[in-house]
């Protein structure tokens, strides 16, 4: 199961940032797992459950991928198709390697921008206005922070944004501003995950965004002990 | 017109290297842009709700951390060993126990390119020394591991189902059948070229090893069960127990279970560098340290990574999917089709063509998602099965794994084997040929699809 690990963390923070990663990713799995595994033992067990187990399980769900996306930049993890920039060499696959990086950075900034416009209203802040790239601040945009979830209870500790954004009123449920905010963080990590990237691709530090398959770490394992045989 | 476009976008960004999950996504936000009045905005919140919106696709996680605890080298040594005991005394008969026992890893995992690591690694090695070519065993194992993405449970039947709308226990059972067909095919075929060439065939060990190597693997193949009882229930006794999400939620929650405290090939109670493994008994601890030892995280990260590779290939494949409703594409091609006077069969053809093409350079999950509400009105026009036209969706799929120049499991193989992927592809093509055989068959006799579902579930309704 322990592949050879291809990315050496570079720094102590570069090192803690991505065991912070790792056991978010761990952790976020584990507990989709258990939550819909408790509600099914409490549905035959003792029928009841836990009523806001499937909305948590599925933003979860959502975390975990829009999380993990820039995570998998970072280790070289996303699947592509590298049959044709495997027959370039040197200059001219370094060059199609740092074109491929730029559409990638392309993509993440035009969806952090939708990430933010989207998440702005819920959080009581303000949309940007621009269709393609963010111009200017949209004053006008329509407070949508009362907005809450269908049953997911509202935690003590996060009283706190009654005060900072729902102009004082109690939240009966959790407001959505908690689950979509993964959205702009997400997508900000992406953006900034690309960057290393690109400048990575810049220094000859690593040769492309793609893996072939997705079981490529299993694979070298098996061949390293094929050759050792 | 600029849907061309679009697809000649796609094309250009995956051959330089740019990753699925981008291309599918950028084009398809670039065409929004530029042709529609959808804003960012609103694609960020399709990106949110292909997760939060799908809870069909909440089992591939879970099947996914299923199949990572049950694909330690363990667990596929034990099925491998059953494997041989029952079949390992026919001519040609390691062969046919490496076909038997990547059915029995597929019906474990959903995943082809896993059922080729895990089965491969050891049985082509096993097989050599038995005797046969490194060409002859990598041919069979690159070709039985495609079975992993038809015999029950299968993310890519996940994938489908949810795409358009279908149960997910009716693809399963539908898989069953087909599944079956190929395997036995696939052996047939062994059996005959071992007996025109005198292949090395094995000794019969007798009952008593059938019987322990049984209770060694049961373990494990009872995940099968709980996965099918839970989503069937038993049959005249109970109905359904679990919904496909949660069977595959509760079959890891028991995959995680047997890996650290049956099987103990992992975790704390692991014997340390091919130790003994220690009893619960003497660190009896471990009942706690289990759910936080490194192995479990490892495991969890790993089946974590690789959701997250695919449903970021799955979310940006629906985010292209809104585009393609948007345009109603799939409404005038189905139009064209029609028009020209298309009859089930040459719509069949043209599903098997473009799905064979297309296999060639996408992830099959992400290729679904596209293709799948692109085909499904015009075959619900024409009067395909909808779970019939999964299946043969499936089974192209399996063939586009092993055809150049970009078939999946030629390169898992290549790499597992330590052959080039062309010699790979020569090994595979003579088994290629059944696969292809199978394809037809399955693709114009429904009723090798249809029939077990219909029995179980009854007649399907079909909402058009």
């Amino acid at each position: 199961m322990s592949g050879p690990e291809k990315y050496a963390p570079k720094s102590a923070l570069a090192g803690a940032m991505h065991s912070f990663e790792v056991n978010a990713i761990a952790l976020i799995l584990g507990a989709m797992t258990v939550i819909t595994f408790v509600n099914v033992v409490l549905r035959y067990g003792f029928n009841s459950s836990l009523i806001w187990g499937l909305e948590v399980v599925l933003m979860l769900f959502a975390w975990l991928v829009i999380f993990g996306i820039s995570h998998a930049f970072k280790i070289t993890a996303h699947l592509g198709v590298d049959a044709v920039t495997n027959l370039l060499k040197g200059g001219p696959k370094k060059l199609v390697a740092l074109a491929s990086a730029a559409a990638c950075l392309l993509y993440a900034v035009l969806l952090l921008k939708g990430s933010w416009d989207y998440w702005a209203p819920f959080a009581g802040s303000y949309q940007t206005t621009g269709r393609w790239f963010p111009t200017g601040i949209d004053w006008g945009t329509r407070d949508r922070a009362f907005y809450v979830t269908e049953q997911i209870p509202m935690p003590g500790f996060l009283r706190f944004l009654e005060g900072w954004i729902n102009q004082g009123e109690v939240y009966d449920k959790l407001p959505r501003v908690v689950p979509y905010v993964m959205l702009p963080i997400g997508f900000a990590l992406l953006v900034w995950r690309l960057v290393q990237a690109t400048v990575d691709l810049v220094r000859d530090r690593r040769e492309s965004l793609i893996v072939s398959h997705e079981a490529e770490d299993a694979v070298e394992e098996v061949a390293a002990l094929n050759r050792g045989a | 017109m600029e849907v061309f476009l679009l697809f000649l976008v796609i094309i250009g960004l995956l051959l330089i290297g740019v990753p699925i999950a981008v291309a599918l996504g950028l084009s398809s936000i670039l065409f929004l842009l530029a042709y529609s009045d959808a804003s960012l905005a609103s694609v960020a919140q399709t990106f949110y709700q292909a997760m939060e919106g799908h809870y069909t696709l909440l089992a591939i996680p879970f099947f996914i951390l299923a199949s990572s605890f049950m694909s330690t080298g363990g667990v596929a040594q034990r099925i491998i060993r059953f494997a041989i005991a029952c079949v390992g005394h026919l001519p040609g008969g390691l062969a046919i126990a490496g076909v038997l026992a990547c059915m029995m890893f597929a019906a474990l995992s959903g995943s082809s390119p896993a059922t080729v690591v895990a089965i491969g690694s050891i049985v082509i090695a096993a097989m050599r020394q038995m005797g046969y070519s490194k060409d002859f065993a990598a041919g069979i194992i690159c070709n039985a591991g495609t079975l992993g993405i038809l015999i029950p449970p299968s993310i890519v039947m996940v994938v489908y189902a949810s795409a358009t709308d279908v149960s997910v226990g009716r693809m399963f059972l539908a898989g069953v059948i087909p599944g079956l067909l190929a395997g036995t095919m696939l052996m047939l075929t062994i059996y005959v070229i071992a007996k025109v060439r005198n292949l090395p065939r094995g000794e019969w060990l007798g009952w008593g090893e059938i019987w322990a190597s049984f209770a060694d693997a049961a373990w494990g193949l009872l995940l099968i069960v709980i996965i099918m009882v839970g989503i069937y229930g038993i049959p005249g006794l109970t109905g359904a127990i679990f919904t496909p999400t949660e069977a595959a939620a509760v079959a890891s929650i028991y995959a995680f279970f047997i890996a650290i405290f049956v099987y103990r090939d992992m975790g704390p109670l692991a014997g340390k560098n091919g130790g003994r493994r220690i009893s619960l008994l003497q660190n009896p601890k471990a009942l706690i340290t289990g759910f936080f030892h490194a192995d479990t995280r490892r495991t969890l990260y790993d089946a974590g990574k690789l959701t997250i590779t695919l449903m970021f290939i799955i979310a940006n494949a629906l985010i292209l999917k809104q585009v393609l409703t948007e345009q109603q594409i799939p409404q005038a091609i189905a139009e064209a089709m029609l028009s020209v006077g298309f009859g089930k069969i040459m719509f069949l053809i043209v599903v098997n063509v473009i799905l064979l093409i297309g296999g060639q350079f996408m992830e099959p999950s992400g290729l679904i998602v596209i293709v799948a509400p692109i085909v499904f009105p015009i075959a619900l026009a024409l009067g395909v099965d909808p779970i019939h036209l999964g299946i043969i969706m499936v089974v192209n799929m399996e063939i586009g794994m092993i055809t150049p120049p970009v078939g999946l499991n030629l390169f898992v193989t290549s790499g597992v084997a330590g052959m080039s992927v062309m010699r790979v592809f020569r090994a595979a093509l003579p088994f290629l040929g059944v696969l292809f055989a199978f394809l037809i068959m399955v693709t114009y006799i429904p009723i090798l699809s249809t029939w077990l579902p219909t029995q179980v579930m009854g007649p399907e309704i079909i909402i058009k």
